[in-house]
């Protein structure tokens, strides 16, 4: 650590160089992370607030909520501690001013998936919703008349509540009676027992209904199966899978680079009897101190960043995510030392000292 | 006993009609406090020699014993134990590590040595070697003469039995170059040490107490020898044409 750390402060300029690198490579994983992470909770927080086991589709549904129609009393077959039925179905909103896609969730109240009211109240008769804050961002606000594409029916905003959006659009959540309204219109009352699905907290999942139709689906998968959520998610894990054997390779050059520089100085000192170990560790903890500064340095970089990001920008940064993302950087790039290691162990002091 | 000893030492390279006999069967006695000098032209061996003394190159046969250890049957991990602790090498260009400060070039030592020299030891060396002003400075800021007064340094720093300079006045003129010779002969006399300077320069064999010619890989026995510092440039070209 001593000879490493010596080298970095009178090298400033150099060792800033590849710090820099570092710092940029770092900056780039947390942003993709936080990136990752924002897109992920636009398609899965209002799920994750349910904080269910399973949610129970029709077979013929696959996985689909919106595509799965089922009665209501088929709730009786379902053998399970708790239990909330859910009918869901996607439109545009419009307050008049402004245009969005929503996703109206219509719910009993007195069932878990009621959600949090953070501002307003709950919903208390028809027509009534309650909407995620995002919202807001969007020029809506409370007591705003809402006319939904292909329905007659307009609803109110008479609550907001957080972190609620489902696969990419905001959640309205309504009675089931209002959601019947804007799904069936004139004929509400004839499907007034039709739900999309049954959100079950159980543990274990298996057995818990007696009805061939219907498929019961853990909470992961089913959030793996919202539409584009599972390739969004690989494409951006991959661009940071590729960005850590991108920064190894990029430490691995800089440094066998330097290494190839100081062969002759390292060749004298093991004429002198210094250990190829003590020179190899040397390396070895140069590379970490200069991973471990340029992570630090993108991992305070993307959070100023982050902080001065319009509202627009679907960044979330998880924190403990971030630190993980960090260690394995700092590991990789370390990793990037093996090549100036094995330099050094075939080193020949003979040659270095012109034997 | 004597600090070193080689015994038919010989070695070789390549085989076949392409086998060159780069030292040829030599037998060599060196005790503490002497400073003994290897001389001859470039090619004779001599390079050879100070490396096989060092346990950087092994004997093709013959043993070489270091203070009673045989270098020749140790293992290569063993030999550098022995390099860092019973040997002390001062080499051509000085080869300081160039990003470390004097007094951390010493530091160094301490670290990988385990710290085997007090501090008013330490403290007497920078005085001896008149170092005590340059700690601070990095290589970069010393001239030729300084570099290798803390090449010296380096190379007494763990109170070695040897000393092993090879051509230790080579980058430097005349004046540093004795001044280099005086304080090896000075050291070698006040640490007791024995110390090899292998060198093509004769001037520098007035401050040794013994002298050995190399020639095509052949040791000759011990030169009497008493030449004294040129005191002139004149004095200086003849002792050239005399050798």
């Amino acid at each position: 650590m001593f000879l490493a750390w010596q080298e970095i402060k009178r090298n400033k300029l150099r060792f800033t160089l590849i710090t820099g690198i570092l710092m940029l490579v770092s900056y780039l994983v947390f942003f993709l992370s936080g990136l990752a992470t924002g897109l992920a909770s636009l398609n899965r927080e209002a799920v994750d607030k349910w904080k269910a086991s399973a949610i129970i589709l029709t077979e013929e549904s696959d996985k689909s909520l919106y595509q799965s129609s089922m009665s209501i009393d088929q709730l009786k077959d379902i053998k399970a501690k708790k239990t909330a039925v859910i009918g869901q179905l996607n439109a545009i909103a419009s307050n008049g001013d402004n245009k969005q896609n929503i996703s109206l969730f219509g719910i009993n109240k007195e069932e878990f998936l009621m959600p949090n009211v953070t501002e307003g109240r709950a919903f208390d008769k028809a027509n009534e919703v309650i909407a995620d804050d995002s919202l807001k961002d969007k020029g809506f606000k409370l007591g705003d008349t809402l006319s939904l594409s292909s329905s007659d029916q307009q609803l109110t905003i008479v609550g907001f509540t957080d972190h609620a959006r489902f696969n990419a659009s905001p959640v309205l959540y309504a009675n089931l009676a209002t959601f019947h309204q804007v799904k069936f219109g004139e004929a509400a009352d004839q499907k007034k027992d039709q739900i999309n699905g049954i959100v079950v907290k159980d543990d274990p999942i298996l057995n818990m209904y007696k009805n061939n139709e219907l498929d019961s689906i853990e909470i992961e998968s089913f959030i793996q199966s919202l539409p584009g959520y599972t390739e969004q998610k690989l494409t951006l894990n991959f661009m940071i899978y590729f960005l850590f054997g991108i920064s190894s390779i990029i430490v691995a050059i800089f440094l066998y680079v330097l290494t190839v520089q100081k062969i002759s100085m390292f060749g004298v000192m093991k004429a002198q009897g210094i250990s190829s170990t003590y020179l190899s560790w040397s390396v070895v903890a140069q590379t970490f101190i200069l991973a471990f500064i340029g992570t630090a340095l993108g991992f305070a970089l993307t959070l100023v960043s982050g902080a001065f990001l319009p509202a627009a920008v679907p960044v979330s940064f998880d924190l403990a995510l971030m630190v993980f993302y960090g260690l394995i950087l700092m590991v990789v790039a370390t990793c990037g030392a093996v090549f100036s290691v094995l330099t050094i162990v075939r080193i020949d002091p003979l040659k270095a000292i012109g034997g | 006993m004597a600090v070193l000893e080689l015994h038919q030492v010989k070695k070789s390279f390549g085989s076949g009609h392409t086998k060159v006999e780069a030292l040829k069967e030599t037998d060599f006695l060196a005790d503490r406090g002497e400073l003994v000098a290897i001389i001859g032209p470039s090619g004779s061996g001599k390079s050879t020699f100070l490396t096989i003394v060092g346990g950087l190159l092994s004997p093709t046969s013959g043993d070489v014993i270091i203070n009673g250890k045989n270098l020749t049957s140790l293992t290569e991990k063993a030999r550098s134990q022995i390099r860092l602790k019973e040997i002390g090498f001062v080499l051509q260009a000085s080869n300081l590590i160039p990003f470390l400060s004097v007094a951390n070039q010493l530091k160094l030592l301490d670290k990988v040595k385990k710290g085997n020299m007090s501090k008013t030891e330490r403290d007497q060396l920078y005085e001896d070697l008149g170092i005590a002003d340059l700690l601070m400075k990095y290589p970069s800021d010393l001239s030729g003469g300084e570099r290798q007064r803390v090449a010296i340094a380096k190379a007494l720093y763990s109170n070695p039995s040897i000393i092993l300079a090879d051509e230790p006045t080579a980058s430097l003129d005349s004046d540093r170059a004795y001044e280099v010779m005086e304080l090896l002969k000075t050291v070698t006399k006040q640490k007791n040490t024995t110390t090899i300077v292998v060198t093509h320069d004769i001037r520098l064999v007035g401050y040794c107490d013994k002298v050995y010619k190399m020639t095509d890989g052949v040791l000759s026995s011990a030169i009497e020898k008493h030449i004294k510092r040129p005191q002139t440039v004149f004095e200086e070209k003849v002792a050239y044409t005399n050798h």
